[in-house]
């Protein structure tokens, strides 16, 4: 199997996907230097935590055009998670407002904005999800279980139909993955989603978009 | 609505599992990394686990526990116990937490609890507030390390605080239940959930299939589950089987 780029950055939970990518045999180095990402075959973009510091994390380090080359230019298979999904969007509305990459169109908005009414924040646990693209990569992960781990405050609203690759149901529907070409990128934990987590990764590892 | 978690609730006290009653009289419940991975294969949806040195005696968090717990863990793990200010935080969240449990040091200093939320986000931040029943029968707030109640705080103002400062999630414990099999203070739980908008985790009492089943119909977020575990013939098989047949919202 080839090695897999986690990209660190400061933003958290690293040593989870860590964890998981080894237990399903894959090898990994964490990268945290634009010359780093140069060598990766399959980048993993994970995070948790402020969307402000990830950003600026991202911006003053170099690492935001050196992933601009490598996914974007290059085409390598590049799996966001959680934040690393959410930085993805143009504009995150978080404690004032920040560009994303902008890989994806879109905006990220606090979860009571998304579903208009008073709910639980954050949307904390396993939820179900649907897969509503054909992404391989998606549909691996729901190939046995469809339910995953969430744990966010805010949510991705594409604003082209055709990048949501699944959905889940809280208050409404809202957006549980995200994805076009050579980038899916989750709302949802895989890392943390036992086996339905697991059968997703193993997909993007072997994922040649 | 996300399903209601199941999550095995673990102490460490010098290297291994332990449990007690009322947080006293520990007995030894096994390893930790072999009991994380069992609970991984039986489907917990979480993992708690309580470094009880750390918390009652002031030790450094125990990093190479937690990381043999992490490696086990493919669900979410919430680690507690003596986490003071942010250099605790960063060897728990490195060490493989995704979360993690302030009880006693956020009386301490409140303000850890909106500096870590801050750092890793609402949702990696717990506040745990250990309750127990005073002779009047109000509920208390209770320190631990003193094994007194502490005065002038209501618990569950208390608890509104911690939500309002930044924890995104609540571990509601009634030490007067804990390690009896008597079954969860629903009451306790009741009056808490009108208090504040995030999940909550009730624990303290499990003992039979009927208390969980119970502690789901009153529509808990979350409960632990301890002595249940290490003292009875149930296991996380059977307990999800019991929900599953009783139609309650648990993930297979």
């Amino acid at each position: 199997m080839t090695e897999v780029g986690i990209v660190d950055y400061g933003a958290g939970n690293i040593a989870s996907v860590e964890n998981i990518l080894s237990y399903i045999g894959a090898e990994t180095i964490r990268v945290a230097t634009p010359e780093q990402i140069q060598s990766c075959e399959r980048l993993i973009l994970p995070g948790v935590g402020a969307a402000g510091q990830a950003v600026d994390r991202l911006r003053s380090s170099g690492l935001d055009q050196a992933l601009h080359e490598a996914v974007l230019d290059r085409g390598v298979p590049f799996l966001g998670i959680c934040l690393g999904m959410q930085l993805l969007a143009d504009k995150l509305h978080e404690f004032g407002e920040h560009d994303g990459l902008g890989w994806i169109p879109g905006s990220v908005v606090h979860l009571s904005e998304a579903v208009g009414e008073r709910c639980q924040v954050p949307h904390t646990g396993w939820s179900s999800v649907c897969g509503v693209s054909n992404s391989p990569v998606i549909k691996a992960g729901l190939s046995q279980r469809s339910e995953f781990y969430f744990s966010h405050s805010f949510v991705f609203r594409p604003a082209r139909e055709a990048d949501v690759a699944a959905t889940f149901d809280y208050h409404g529907s809202l957006v549980a993955a995200v994805g076009r070409e050579n980038i899916i990128a989750t709302q949802f934990h895989p890392e943390k989603s036992q086996i339905a987590g697991q059968r997703l990764l193993e997909e993007f590892l072997d994922w040649s978009p | 609505m996300p399903f209601q978690r199941l999550i095995p609730s673990l102490l460490i006290h010098e290297g291994r599992l332990v449990k007690g009653r009322n947080f006293r009289d520990l007995r030894d419940a096994g390893l930790p990394h072999t009991t994380a991975r069992a609970h991984n294969h039986q489907g917990a949806d979480e993992l708690l686990v309580c470094d009880i040195d750390a918390s009652r005696d002031g030790l450094a968090p125990q990093s190479q526990i937690i990381k043999s717990v992490a490696a086990e863990c493919h669900m979410p793990l919430c680690v507690a116990g003596g986490i003071r200010g942010r250099d605790e935080a960063s060897v728990i969240m490195d060490a493989g937490a995704d979360k993690i449990c302030l009880t006693t040091t956020a009386l301490d200093n409140p303000e850890l609890v909106s500096d870590l939320a801050h750092q890793y986000g609402s949702q990696a931040v717990v506040i745990g507030v250990d309750v127990i029943k005073d002779q009047s029968g109000d509920y208390c707030l209770y320190d631990h390390r003193s094994g007194a109640t502490v005065p002038d705080r209501n618990p569950l103002d208390w608890m509104s605080t911690a939500v309002d400062m930044g924890a995104g999630e609540v571990r509601l414990m009634a030490v007067d239940r804990e390690g009896t099999l008597e079954g969860y203070d629903l009451d306790l739980y009741r009056e808490a959930r009108d208090r504040v908008q995030v999940p909550i985790i009730l624990e303290g009492g499990a003992g039979t299939l009927n208390h969980v089943e119970d502690a789901f119909e009153a529509g808990v977020d979350g409960i632990g589950v301890g002595a249940m575990l290490v003292f009875s013939d149930a296991n996380l098989v059977k307990i999800k089987q019991h929900l599953i047949t009783a139609g309650k919202n648990v993930r297979r």
